[in-house]
């Protein structure tokens, strides 16, 4: 008899050994203080920006999802508004991957889509904070210095995730599923 | 592979313009621009910008209140209340100041440019 482990394809252990890593993690810096309230490295992006090169947007989108539900649960978040906020955050994070790679794949590294990724993904959660949470206007002061984090933290989370990614191409079997 | 490919100093050099303009347009002042915001019972609150001199009249809960703009600044000259609190309040110029004829329903406060106070009271 066939073990339910061996219905699953490729593809779902990718997903889960990489959506396990991206958890990881997600929980490892849900454990850090952090100087200003909604700043946090986003090192997780490290594992999104690296799934989305080696093996297509699908498997990073699934990858992210899987992180941002799980992390919630682990975290404690679950349906609270920092999950939404979460959420919303990766949802537009994606949605610029997707558009920067049909747009600019050819040209694009690590380095460009980690800060495209990360540049979204906190507009989009004090857009979303602003609206739903905070509807004050003095929230939108906060904008230039949570963008400028953001901005450092894509920088340094694509340099990594380029590192990583060249290890990966100069040793094949390492990252075998 | 290299770590940085061009269209990712590109990106990178948008970026942090986008965050530049964020910094310039949030946190650069206000400057000239001067506004009025007018509330009244059962209408949506209206900016009357303060640079051109008029004579306004606004409808409220118990008649027309007459507002005088001039000189880059505004005050009730009118009102159908008892005290005319509202006109003693006398010329508005700077952000944040408020004057309401509270019987009539009628909210005056100067907005937009360079706001030093949350609110100035009298």
């Amino acid at each position: 008899m066939r073990s339910p482990s061996e219905a699953l394809g490729r593809d779902d252990r990718l997903i889960a050994g990489f959506a396990a890593l991206a958890i990881a993690i997600h929980i490892l810096e849900a454990a850090f203080p952090s100087p200003l309230p909604g700043v946090k490295p986003g090192l997780a992006n490290v594992i999104t920006v690296i799934v989305l090169l080696r093996y297509g947007w699908y498997t990073a989108a699934w990858v992210a999802a899987l992180r941002v539900l799980a992390g919630s649960l682990l975290v404690g978040t679950f349906l609270s508004p920092t999950f939404i906020m979460s959420a919303s955050g990766a949802v537009a994070a994606l949605a610029v991957l997707w558009l920067a790679q049909a747009g600019a794949g050819r040209w694009l590294g690590p380095l460009g889509y980690s800060v495209c990724a990360a540049l979204a993904h906190m507009g989009t959660q004090l857009l979303v904070a602003w609206q739903l949470f905070i509807p004050h206007p003095a929230l939108l002061k906060l904008a230039p210095f949570l963008l400028t984090a953001a901005l450092v933290f894509g920088i340094v989370s694509g340099v990594i995730a380029a590192f990583v990614l060249s290890k990966l191409e100069s040793e094949p079997g390492a990252a075998r599923p | 592979m290299n770590i940085v490919r061009p269209a990712d100093a590109v990106v990178v050099g948008v970026a942090a313009l986008l965050v530049g303009a964020a910094w310039a347009s949030l946190w650069g002042g206000g400057g000239p621009g001067e506004f009025a915001q007018v509330s009244a019972p059962g209408a949506p609150p209206r900016q009357v910008a303060l640079a051109r001199d008029a004579t306004l009249e606004v409808g409220g809960r118990l008649g027309p209140s007459r507002l005088e703009v001039r000189a880059g600044r505004v005050r009730f000259i009118d009102s159908p209340c008892v005290g005319r609190l509202c006109v003693h309040t006398g010329w508005l110029s700077r952000s944040g100041q408020v004057a309401a004829c509270l019987p009539n329903g009628i909210v005056v406060e100067v907005t937009g440019g360079e706001r030093e106070f949350d609110a100035v009271t009298f």
